[in-house]
């Protein structure tokens, strides 16, 4: 019998053009490949598969079939390196071997590559439970069910890391969950040092998680750097010096209560409802495949809007037609609704975050600080969630690092030693408003101030209102922090958050007083993927505002228009002052209406920024399927988006914040001089 | 060898023999890898884009996809005289689609290695930076397009950035 290799296999496969010949080759080498004693039996097995496959294989389906065998190839390819390189280092170190903390590879040499991706995403949740429950733990040492959450999260990961054969994890999980037995059986109590390390372990259970994955991926084949030291500690934790002695930590009360939490109620219960939350029946479906849905019912819409605009349609004169249209119409709107509810989740994954991070700032830096968390059952479309993750973490650093006062000082100004920082979430009109308050020191105007001189950010705050000074941390590279720490004061940020929030077109105001504390208000859209948007004309061209910019629109009486200084227009409204912005003149637009009093204003923007943009016309309000302007055209300012609108053309999605900062510059340039271009 | 004149920088790419789409830009006739190109679509109702260079006519909707058109005889800076914008050719750039506007599509045609030939250089006037090379067959000569340098985004933000200034 002729001697082949998985290698000529590949290389064949590559030359093939699925002929008969090369059809003919490729089933001999897989019989003999299948049938090889040298090779592992798992390779075997699935070049034994191939080859059923393979003769079963029609002629005109031969193209898609190499393209399947080839991956075959990679796969059974993988394998043999892996075999080889476990192998190689048990032949090394037939000592160490014996030792089961000294890993050789990550992965088994015959792994299911699939089953370790569910097992993968399975353990995860399992930990997100389980930290939940330690930090309720911390809080009420003798808080059964969670001890048991928690415990069973350990044991079930340990269990199914053994049946995978993923030693390492299944000794680590072992020992941690030693710990936790103890702590349940009330032979030691989960506070201090043992909770310390019960967090640590789980976190050491996930980066063991993230490597298999990388090595999955086949990116690298590495335990965490801290494996063995942990595990030493985690095998006999007293020797290590652990015990449930407190050294600072954070107090917990209410991750899950809430407000009733503060009026010192029983926990127990409320705790309990939101570990049970499991029990709904519930079927994975891949992201993508959601997404790609959601996106395609959203083309849905618009072509149903297409339709029901169509002039056959609305002329009228088809009663019947017109009847089947508005049937349909219905239909597709509720679709809409329900595919949407699919896609939004609750806040609950942040927020434990922020729970986790608020204890290990506070004990880090030696305060106290309690966690209330309100409303994180508050949906919000999963998509936005992890551009969520990052403002909060920068929110709550700069609380707790410059907000909340060290112990003594917070005595001294009569308050009580531990701070508090709340976070909220709740729907208002149409939005989901996310709201993170302190009781600290609230921001120093005059600090910021002179920072901010000191930075060049501005030259003087003179006139500036409190919110406006304000915003200036939102400035890149701004930091108010005297030295550099572990925690914040790298001026790095801030302007994370409001680059992030407006990324998902939504707003971030702060509030602030000396010595009671800082409020973060952030405002967001349910959702990304549909836009509520105005439609306004302006000459020739139309454009979609989205309805959260706008605070109304009214056609302005001659007597409330004046120009300052010759140049910069104003309007009143009201009692208002309000610079007026022309959208022709910013984008070029030729044809539009000239004169305010035979258009229309909108108000737009917030605080300082709040500003009368002058457009020609409403022509109504549309929800739109908003759409990158696509990776072509590089970043168009004033733009955030492009949506297809009912005549099938495409429409612009107005960026109102940077449309305003536009306006800014072009003013304190040339106010009579455009850098658009005029249309041709 | 290349010639010591043709002052092509080292990251640029030499046309390679196989199949090319051409098409006319006035009277010029120019080359395509066809593994570069989509598909070939009639005019569309175009959206023009606020604060953007000339040479992009706007944005049409492909099938529920928004994709932008650039205006190949702006780009190069050739008259839009006796422009015929008679289609689009839909090419794939660094994993985006694009638009491009041409006068008229001609042929796909097959490309020998031995017909190609390096850029020649026209000195400053002329700038040859987009071109892989020439073709010449059946005694004609085609310009062999670098599409991926004419429509890459970076490319457009300097673009955008001296329209800015200069507007």
């Amino acid at each position: 019998m002729p001697s082949y290799s998985l290698n000529d296999l590949a290389a064949r496969l590559i030359a093939s053009e699925a002929t008969s010949e090369d059809h003919r080759d490729i089933l001999e080498l897989l019989r003999v490949l299948s049938a090889d004693p040298s090779l592992p039996e798992g390779v075997c097995a699935l070049m034994g598969d191939a080859l059923v496959r393979w003769n079963s294989t029609l002629v005109d389906e031969r193209a898609r079939a190499t393209l399947e065998l080839q991956s075959v190839v990679v796969a059974a390819q993988n394998r043999l390196e892996l075999r080889e390189r476990l192998a190689h280092v048990l032949d090394d170190a037939p000592a160490q071997a014996a030792a089961p903390a000294a890993p050789a590879a990550l992965l088994p040499p015959d792994s299911d590559l699939s089953l370790l991706g569910d097992f993968i995403a399975e353990s995860r949740e399992l930990l997100e439970m389980a930290e939940a429950g330690l930090l309720a733990l911390e809080n009420d040492p003798d808080d059964v069910e969670a001890i048991n959450t928690v415990f069973r999260a350990f044991h079930t990961v340990k269990g199914t890391s053994a049946f995978l054969a993923l030693d390492y994890l299944t000794e680590f999980a072992h020992h941690s969950e030693s710990i936790l037995s103890r702590a349940r059986d009330r032979e030691i109590r989960c506070t201090g040092g043992y909770a310390d390390l019960a967090l640590r372990s789980l976190d050491m259970i996930r980066s063991i998680l993230d490597a298999i994955q990388n090595a999955v991926d086949g990116r690298g084949d590495f335990l965490p750097a801290a494996y063995d030291r942990l595990l030493a500690v985690v095998r006999e934790p007293e020797a290590a010096g652990i015990s449930g002695v407190s050294v600072g930590a954070v107090t917990l009360p209410a991750i899950d209560a809430g407000e009733t939490a503060l009026g010192g109620q029983d926990l127990g219960t409320q705790r309990r409802r939101s570990t049970d939350r499991a029990g709904e029946s519930t079927v994975r479906v891949r992201t993508d495949a959601l997404d790609r849905l959601i996106e395609m019912v959203g083309e849905l819409v618009i072509a149903e809007s297409m339709i029901s605009q169509d002039p056959l349609v609305r002329q009228g004169g088809h009663l019947e037609l017109n009847r089947k249209v508005a049937h349909t119409e219905k239909i597709v709107r509720e679709l809409q609704d329900l595919s949407m509810a699919m896609r939004m989740v609750p806040l609950k994954a942040p927020f434990q975050k922020v729970a986790r991070l608020v204890r290990d700032l506070g004990s880090r830096s030696g305060k106290r600080v309690e966690f209330v968390a309100v409303g994180e059952e508050t949906e919000i479309d999963r998509n936005m969630v992890e551009f969520l993750g990052d403002p909060l973490v920068h929110m709550v650093r700069n609380s707790v690092d410059h907000g909340i006062e060290l112990p003594a000082d917070r005595r001294a100004a009569g308050k009580p030693e531990h701070g508090t920082v709340r976070l909220s979430a709740y729907h208002a009109s149409g939005n989901v408003v996310v709201e993170l308050r302190d009781d600290g020191r609230g921001l120093d105007r005059d600090k910021i101030v002179r920072k901010a001189i000191q930075q060049g950010l501005i030259a003087s705050a003179e006139g500036m209102v409190d919110s406006e000074v304000y915003d200036l941390i939102f400035a890149p590279g701004f930091s108010t922090a005297e030295k550099v720490t572990d925690v914040s004061g790298r001026g790095v940020g801030m302007d994370v958050v409001r680059r992030n929030i407006e990324a998902l077109r939504g707003r971030v105001e702060i509030q602030s007083r000396a010595g009671e504390g800082t409020t973060f208000l952030v405002r967001l859209p349910l959702t990304l993927a549909i836009t509520d948007g105005m439609l306004v004309r302006v000459g020739a061209e139309r454009y979609i505002v989205p309805t959260l910019n706008i605070h109304l629109s009214f056609r302005p009486p001659r007597s409330t228009l004046s120009t300052v200084a010759g140049k910069g227009e104003i309007v009143m409204l009201r009692d208002e002052v309000l610079p007026l912005v022309r959208l022709h003149q910013l984008f070029g637009v030729s044809d539009a209406k000239e004169d305010p009093t035979e258009a229309l204003l909108m108000v737009v923007g917030d605080g300082a920024q709040r500003t009368a943009l002058l457009v020609d016309e409403l022509l109504g309000q549309y929800h739109v399927v908003a759409k990158t302007l696509g990776d072509g055209l590089g970043r168009v300012q004033g733009i955030s988006g492009g949506a297809i609108l009912g005549d099938g053309r495409v429409g612009l999605i107005l960026d109102v914040n940077e449309l305003l900062s536009l306006a800014r510059h072009v003013d304190a340039g040339d106010p009579h001089h455009s850098p658009a271009r005029a249309v041709a | 060898m290349m010639p010591p004149a043709a002052v092509t920088p080292s990251a640029t790419r030499r046309a390679q023999a196989g199949k090319y789409l051409t098409f006319f830009l006035a009277n010029e006739e120019y080359g395509l890898e066809i593994l570069k190109v989509h598909e070939i679509i009639g005019m569309l109702p175009i959206t023009r884009v606020p604060r953007t260079p000339l040479f992009v006519r706007g944005l049409i909707n492909l099938r529920g996809k928004v994709i932008p058109i650039i205006d190949l005889r702006q780009r190069f800076g050739m008259s839009r005289e006796g422009a015929e914008d008679s289609c689009v050719i839909v090419v794939q750039v660094h994993g985006t689609q694009l638009g491009v506007v041409v006068d008229k599509v001609s042929e796909v045609l097959s490309i020998a290695e031995a017909d190609i030939e390096p850029t020649p250089s026209f000195g400053v006037d002329v700038s040859t930076e987009y071109l892989l090379g020439l073709a010449k067959s059946d005694g004609k000569v085609r310009l062999l397009l670098d599409i991926d340098r004419v429509l890459t985004a970076s490319e457009f933000d300097s673009v955008q950035a001296v329209a800015g200034v200069e507007g």
